[in-house]
């Protein structure tokens, strides 16, 4: 079932466009990567579907990203709550410089999603939990989050971010700062959280986009060049340019 | 398609070298049927034993093949292309050493065959392992030349092969009732011409994997299949 439909997505840094009419569906429950060179885009569609581009001044944004049928560029859409259905978490762990258990409550406490202390705990725990990481941090939970190591903290983002329940998580490379234990139990992670989440993935590593996602596009110079099963992406792409990339013979 | 060069250098030079050592292999192989075949059919018994002592050239390409394999798959991680020319080296590489050993086979029978087979026999032989020879080649060409069409041509031709080799055995079965003392001969060349028909079967082999390399699809499908065989009851 298709969760996100982008319609003729266009985006442009000023006078600059970074994104050419990208149409791309992802499916609901399973994991999107997306791949592709430095500058191709893949990170600038990741943060249209959470209107992340909205921050930057010049930045503008065409075409439809349809989600639960509802387009999230309409004025009406409430971008407040359209990112506690879409969570991100980013490259570098940036967990807010507060104790563990802030660091989860936080979000819920804004969304007003507790309504009292011992519904909060368990909001806590259970999101510590689905991230794998309540059983090295129950002990310490007022503790400060920035103690942790950096996959500690990197899983802490991710239970921050699972916290306010979103449907669909986003995922800006997310493990690139991470040795391959930390890599590892993330990439766990992302195939535990599917059950219950849509997950799209940017990522420079091509073998954690074959190891994670059931689905990868190939971004290059703004456009998306192809869009498929990752078993075909990487088996037999049918783009000469994605069959490049993959293999290492760009540029 | 030709490819563009990979970045890495080093690593285009391996899956250069890789495709190079299959096709060093296929010639001896190609090499060691026609060697086989002359020996049998011209009783030459110098070229029987070279075929013997090639073959361990032949088991020594494939364990070298094998061992690039696994390389360039612990350490080069290869995708698509890369993937299936690595993937179907191995299958590959298995197939040509089974050739190896049929050819070799072959000879080791050849050196116990009296000297005088009769020249229908001999026929039947020379016409059904000279086909099997044009596919041995056609097929290697189509390797080299990443040709699906010419994988198509080869693996429909296993049909034709079939039933020379049908025929073949219908000819040593009227020997071997001829005279008792044909049996010893005639079981021999019962196995030769089995032989002859399962390098038939492996080049086929191979055309599938050609097949796969070029398109990335596997040829669907049942094989061409000749008359029933008669001898072996095999289908």
């Amino acid at each position: 079932m298709i969760k996100i439909s982008s319609k003729n997505i266009d985006v442009f840094y000023g006078k600059k466009q970074a994104l050419f009419n990208i149409n791309l569906d992802i499916e609901e429950n399973q994991v999107t990567a997306l791949i592709g060179p430095s500058g191709c885009g893949k990170s600038t569609f990741l943060r249209c579907l959470n209107r992340m581009n909205d921050v930057i001044d010049i930045c503008r944004v065409k075409g439809q990203i349809m989600i639960n049928d509802f387009d999230i560029n309409d004025k009406s859409c409430d971008v407040v709550r359209l990112r506690e259905k879409i969570g991100m978490v980013f490259q570098k762990p940036n967990p807010f410089p507060k104790t563990i258990y802030e660091n989860i409550s936080y979000g819920p406490t804004i969304h007003g999603m507790a309504q009292s202390k011992n519904e909060m705990d368990e909001i806590v725990e259970t999101s510590l939990k689905k991230a794998a990481l309540w059983e090295e941090v129950q002990d310490r939970l007022h503790e400060p989050g920035t103690g942790l190591s950096g996959g500690q903290q990197q899983r802490l983002c991710i239970a921050r971010a699972i916290s306010v329940k979103p449907e669909v998580i986003l995922m800006d490379e997310p493990c690139s700062a991470l040795d391959p234990i930390a890599t590892a139990q993330i990439e766990e992670l992302i195939d535990e959280l599917k059950k219950d989440h849509t997950i799209i993935i940017v990522t420079h590593s091509m073998a954690q986009a074959a190891r994670v996602s059931q689905n990868t596009g190939f971004f290059h110079l703004g456009e998306l060049i192809e869009h498929g099963s990752t078993d075909k992406i990487f088996k037999n792409p049918e783009n000469k340019k994605t069959q490049d990339y993959i293999t290492g013979r760009f540029g | 398609m030709t490819e563009a060069p990979h970045t890495v250098k080093s690593y285009e030079e391996e899956l250069k070298n890789l495709n190079s050592n299959i096709i060093k292999m296929g010639g001896f192989c190609e090499k060691s049927l026609g060697n086989a075949i002359q020996a049998i059919t011209t009783r030459n018994s110098d070229n029987a034993e070279s075929v013997i002592k090639d073959d361990e050239k032949i088991d020594k390409f494939e364990t070298l093949i094998e061992q690039q394999v696994v390389n360039l798959i612990a350490l080069r991680q290869p995708m698509a292309i890369d993937l299936r020319e690595t993937v179907t080296a191995l299958k590959i590489s298995s197939d040509l050493e089974r050739i190896g050993d049929l050819a070799k086979n072959i000879s080791k029978r050849t050196l116990l065959l009296n000297e005088n087979l009769p020249k229908n026999l001999v026929d039947a032989i020379i016409r059904v392992s000279s086909d099997v020879q044009k596919q041995l080649k056609s097929i290697l060409d189509a390797y080299l030349e990443r040709s699906s069409a010419m994988a198509i041509n080869v693996w429909e031709s296993d049909e034709q092969i079939d039933d020379l080799t049908n025929f073949c055995m219908q000819e040593v079965i009227k020997y071997l009732k001829e005279n008792e003392k044909n049996l010893s001969d005639g079981t021999h060349l019962l196995f030769v011409t089995k032989n002859i028909e399962r390098i038939g079967d492996h080049t086929t082999n191979i055309a599938e994997q050609v097949y796969y390399l070029v398109k990335g699809e596997y040829l669907e499908g049942d094989r061409p299949k000749g008359t029933e065989p008669i001898v072996t009851g095999e289908k």
